[in-house]
C-alpha cells in the first residue's frame, strides 16, 4: 500500500510536467489525430520522453524498478498509431534495458509491447472513423490496465529466476497498475481540456470573422470612402472589442472610433511611422507597447498604448491603405484579436476590389448607354433636317408632321435614366425614326412591321430595337442602289416548352460582316445589354447572307425574364 | 449660265437643292440622279460646267467618283454634305467649295460668285485616293462593280471605253466603262500597251511579236490586244526582255 501512494506522488511531479509542457507549442500536434508526419514525429519526441521520465520516477525495488513508463508507451502508441507507438515503447524500453537489474529485458520487451499496444487501439479506433474515443480518459484507463497485466505476464515468462520474478509482480503489480492507469487518464483528460481550450478560442473566431464578414457585406461597394469607412469601423469596434479601430487610404485617416477619437480625426494626414511602414513595405506592423514601444504621433497623453496595422492589399499588389486596431495603455491585445485583424485586412482589401469591380461595371454600363444615344449621328439628323427643308416646299403639313416625328425620336433619346421599356414604346420609337428615314429614302425604301399584339407588353431594355433598325438602314439599305427592304417582326415561340419572345429584324442588303468594327460598337452594346437582363446565351445573333440578306434576332424567355417579372 | 448636274442619292435632297439653284437664276440643272455610277455616265454625255456632288452614297462615294473623273474633262464640283467631318477638315485644308445640308440661299449665292470669277481648283488628289478600290462598269442590263485586278483589258472605240472582266459571265465579257482609259491607266494596274488599250501584266499569258515591231497580247483568258510600237519597248522593259 505504501508503494501505491509513492508511486501516486511520483506521478503526480510526472503530471505536473505534462501540464506545463501542454502550454508550449509542442503539445499543439497532440491535440488533433492528423496523421501528417509532424504530428508523429512530436509524438515520438514528447512520449519518448514522458516514457524515460517515468524510468527515472520509478522506485527501486528488489533489484527492479516500480514504475510509470508504460503511460509514454501506451499514449505514444495511441495518439500516433502502431508505428510510433512501437518506437516510443522501444526507445523507452532501451534506456531502461541500459539501466540494468534482473528484469532488464523484461521490461524493455514489455515497454515496446505496451507502445504497440497503444498503437494498435488507435488503428481500431481510427479505422472506425472514432478518433474522439481515443482522447477519452476512460479508454487510456483500460488501456493501461490491460498493458500493465500485459506486462507482469512478461516478467513472470521472461526474468530468472522466477522465483524472484513472482516476488516482485506480487509487491509492484496492484501499484503499477493503479498508478499508470491513474495516470494515463489525467495525462488524456490534460490534453482534452488543450484540445477544448483550442476548439472553442477557433469557434470564437469563427464565429467573429463571420460576423465582421457577414456584416460588412456590400457597404465598400459604395466606395472606399470616408462614409462606408466609418461604417466598417464601427462594425469591427464592436465586434472585436478593441480599444480603437481605424482605417486609412495611402494617405489621411478615412475612419477612427474607440479611444482616442477626441485627437484622431478623420480627414487628416497620416502622422504615424508604423502606417507609413505598413503601406511603404507592405507589411503588417505590430507594436504591443512592451518589446515594441508604440506612442501615438498627434498626442503625448494620447490613452493608446498598442497598435496593429494591417496593409490592405488591392489588385496588382498595391496597398490601397491600411486597418489599424488600438488598444490602451494597460491592456494586453487578446491573440484573437490579433489574428482576426489579420484576417480582417484580406477580407476588407476583397470587399474594396468588389466593389471597385461593381463601381467601374456600372459606370461602364451607363457610360456605354449615353454612347449609344449620342450614337444619334449627326448625319442622320442633318439629312433630316434637309428633307424636312425640301417637303416644305410641297406639303407643309407633312412636314410639320416630320418635325413631330423627330422631336419624338430625340425626346426619348433624351431619357436616360429608363432601363426598360415595352416592345409597344421602343416600336413607337422606331415608328418616328423609321417616318423620318422613310421620307429621306422615300424612293427606295420599305418597311414591313409584322409584330405580334401578344408581345407588345413585354419588357426589353431600352434601345433594343432602334440600334438594329439604324444599323438595318445605315450599313445596309443605304448601300444599295435601289429597292431597300426592312421587315421587324416579333412573335411568341415555343422553345424547350417554355415560351420564348423572338424578335427579328431583317434587311436585304446582306452588308453585314463580323468584322466590321464601324457597325460593331453599337451592336455590341446592344448585346450585352441583353445578356446582362437575360443571361449570357440571350444576347444578340447576327447572321447574314452575303448580298442576300442580314438578319440580327433576340430570343429570350417570356418567364424567366427578371425584368419581366419585376412588373 | 451654268450648265449643273445634281448628284444626291436622296430624293428630297435633289428636288431642294435643284429648287435653290433655279431660284438663283444663274444655273441650268441639265440633269440629276441618284448614284455615283449615272452620275458618271451624265457627266460624260452631258458633260456639265459644275456638279454639285453628295459625299455619302451607296456603293461609290462621292469623294471615289471624283477619283474616277478624267483631270483634263472634268467639271468644277461643288461637295454638298449633312455631315462628313473628315472630309469637311480636308476641303478647308484644300480651299474646296462645300455646301452644308440643309443649304443655305446666301451660302449657295456665295459659292456660285466664286464659281464665275475664278475657276475651282481642279486638283482633288488631297481629298481623292491614289488607286481605285472598283471600276464601275455597266453590263447587259446591270451595273457591275468590278475590281481593278479582276479586269483583264480595257479598251476605247466607237462606243467608249470598254473592259474585259477577268472572271465575268460571258453575257458581261464586254462592259461598257464611264471612266477613261487615262484614269484607268493612272489609278489602276492596268499598264498601257496601246492607244486605246490597257492590259493587266498579271493577266498576260503569251506576247506574240510580229512584223514591223508590232506584237499582239493574248491573256489567259484568249483574249487579244494589240501592242504599238510604242509601247512595245516599255513592256519589254518592264519584263526585262530586249
Amino acid at each position: 500500500m505504501e508503494l501505491v501512494f509513492s508511486l501516486l506522488q511520483q506521478l503526480s511531479v510526472y503530471l505536473v510536467i505534462a501540464y506545463l509542457l501542454s502550454k508550449t507549442l509542442l503539445f499543439m500536434p497532440l491535440i488533433t489525430v492528423s496523421g501528417q508526419l509532424s504530428q508523429r514525429i512530436a509524438c515520438y519526441v514528447v512520449f519518448s520522453l514522458f516514457c524515460i521520465l517515468g524510468t527515472y520516477f520509478g522506485l527501486s525495488i528488489d533489484n527492479a524498478i516500480a514504475n510509470t513508463r508504460a503511460i509514454g508507451a501506451v499514449l505514444g502508441g495511441l495518439l500516433g498509431g502502431p508505428l510510433v507507438g512501437f518506437a516510443v515503447g522501444l526507445t523507452g524500453g532501451l534506456h531502461r534495458y541500459s539501466m540494468g537489474g534482473f528484469t532488464d529485458l523484461a521490461c524493455a520487451i514489455s515497454t515496446t509491447a505496451e507502445g504497440l499496444l497503444g498503437g494498435l487501439v488507435h488503428r481500431y479506433y481510427f479505422r472506425r472513423g472514432l478518433v474522439d474515443k481515443i482522447f477519452k480518459p476512460r479508454c487510456a484507463f483500460t488501456v493501461l490496465v490491460v498493458a500493465e497485466i500485459m506486462q507482469m505476464s512478461i516478467i513472470l515468462l521472461v526474468a530468472k529466476p522466477f522465483d524472484q520474478a513472482l516476488h516482485l509482480v506480487q509487491a509492484i503489480a496492484l501499484p503499477m497498475v493503479i498508478a499508470n492507469a491513474f495516470g494515463a487518464a489525467l495525462f488524456i483528460s490534460i490534453i482534452q481540456d488543450r484540445k477544448a481550450i483550442y476548439e472553442k478560442y477557433s469557434a470564437a473566431f469563427s464565429s467573429k470573422a463571420l460576423k465582421i464578414a457577414h456584416r460588412s457585406v456590400g457597404i465598400l461597394s459604395e466606395g472606399f470612402n470616408q462614409q462606408s469607412t466609418k461604417k466598417i469601423a464601427q462594425i469591427i469596434y464592436e465586434e472585436t472589442g478593441v480599444g480603437a479601430v481605424s482605417i486609412t487610404d495611402r494617405d489621411k485617416i478615412l475612419a477612427f472610433i474607440g479611444i482616442g477619437a477626441d485627437h484622431h480625426l478623420p480627414g487628416t494626414m497620416i502622422s504615424s511611422d508604423s502606417t507609413r511602414r505598413a503601406i511603404n513595405h507592405k507589411e503588417l506592423i505590430y507594436a504591443d507597447g512592451y518589446e515594441i514601444k508604440y506612442q501615438c504621433s498627434l498626442h503625448d497623453k494620447c490613452k493608446l498604448g498598442a497598435v496593429l496595422v494591417i496593409p490592405l492589399v488591392g489588385g496588382e499588389g498595391q496597398v490601397l491603405g491600411t486597418i489599424k486596431l488600438y488598444e490602451a495603455k494597460q491592456k494586453l491585445f487578446s491573440s484573437l484579436n490579433r489574428s482576426l485583424g489579420e484576417g480582417l485586412g484580406k477580407l476588407l482589401s476583397n470587399q474594396i476590389l468588389t466593389g471597385r469591380y461593381i463601381e467601374q461595371q456600372t459606370l461602364l454600363l451607363q457610360a456605354e448607354l449615353r454612347l449609344l444615344q449620342a450614337q444619334v449621328n449627326p448625319h442622320f439628323l442633318f439629312n433630316a433636317l434637309n428633307t424636312i427643308s425640301a417637303v416644305i416646299r410641297k406639303d407643309p403639313n407633312q412636314a410639320r408632321d416630320l418635325i413631330q416625328h423627330l422631336s419624338q425620336f430625340f425626346r426619348r433619346n433624351l431619357k436616360n435614366n429608363i432601363e426598360r421599356v415595352t416592345i409597344k414604346e421602343e416600336l413607337a420609337h422606331i415608328t418616328s425614326y423609321l417616318e423620318v428615314e422613310l421620307t429621306r429614302f422615300s424612293d427606295r425604301l420599305e418597311i414591313d412591321f409584322s409584330v405580334d399584339q401578344s408581345i407588345l407588353n413585354v419588357y426589353v431594355p431600352t434601345f433594343t430595337l432602334q440600334p438594329l433598325v439604324e444599323n438595318a438602314i445605315k450599313h445596309g439599305t443605304s448601300t444599295l442602289l435601289e429597292n431597300g427592304k426592312i421587315s421587324i417582326t416579333g412573335a411568341l415561340i415555343q422553345r424547350h416548352n417554355n415560351p420564348h419572345v423572338k424578335l427579328q429584324v431583317i434587311d436585304n442588303a446582306g452588308t453585314y460582316l463580323k468584322k466590321e468594327e464601324q457597325s460593331g460598337l453599337g451592336l455590341q452594346i446592344v448585346n450585352k445589354r441583353l445578356q446582362n437582363t437575360f443571361g449570357e446565351c440571350f444576347g444578340l445573333q447576327m447572321s447574314c447572307e452575303k448580298g442576300e440578306w442580314t438578319t440580327a434576332e433576340i430570343i429570350f424567355p417570356l418567364v424567366n425574364d427578371p425584368i419581366n417579372r419585376k412588373s | 449660265m451654268f450648265k449643273a448636274i445634281v448628284i444626291d442619292d436622296e430624293l428630297y435632297a435633289r428636288e431642294e437643292l435643284i429648287e435653290l439653284l433655279n431660284e438663283t437664276g444663274e444655273v441650268d440643272v441639265i440633269g440629276s440622279c441618284p448614284n455615283a455610277i449615272e452620275g458618271l455616265k451624265k457627266i460624260h454625255a452631258l458633260k456639265p460646267d459644275v456638279i454639285f456632288l453628295d459625299i455619302q452614297m451607296p456603293q461609290i462615294t462621292g469623294l471615289e467618283m471624283l477619283s474616277m473623273l478624267d483631270p483634263n474633262t472634268m467639271p468644277q464640283v461643288v461637295f454638298v454634305t449633312a455631315f462628313d467631318e473628315y472630309a469637311l477638315q480636308a476641303f478647308d485644308d484644300n480651299a474646296i467649295d462645300y455646301l452644308l445640308k440643309p443649304v443655305a440661299a446666301q451660302r449657295l449665292a456665295k459659292t456660285l460668285k466664286r464659281l464665275q470669277v475664278s475657276a475651282l481648283p481642279r486638283d482633288y488628289n488631297a481629298v481623292t485616293k491614289p488607286h481605285l478600290e472598283l471600276v464601275p462598269c455597266v453590263g447587259y442590263n446591270r451595273i457591275i462593280l468590278i475590281k481593278p485586278q479582276n479586269i483583264e483589258m480595257a479598251y476605247s472605240d466607237q462606243s467608249g471605253v470598254n473592259v474585259i472582266g477577268h472572271d465575268t459571265p460571258a453575257r458581261d465579257k464586254h462592259l461598257s466603262c464611264s471612266l477613261s482609259l487615262k484614269v484607268l491607266e493612272e489609278k489602276t494596274v492596268l499598264i498601257r500597251c496601246h492607244r486605246q488599250y490597257l492590259i493587266n501584266p498579271t493577266a498576260i499569258r503569251e506576247i506574240k511579236l510580229l512584223d514591223n515591231s508590232l506584237a499582239e497580247i493574248i491573256t489567259s483568258n484568249g483574249s487579244v490586244a494589240p501592242v504599238s510600237r510604242r509601247y512595245l519597248k516599255e513592256l519589254k522593259d518592264r519584263f526585262a526582255l530586249s
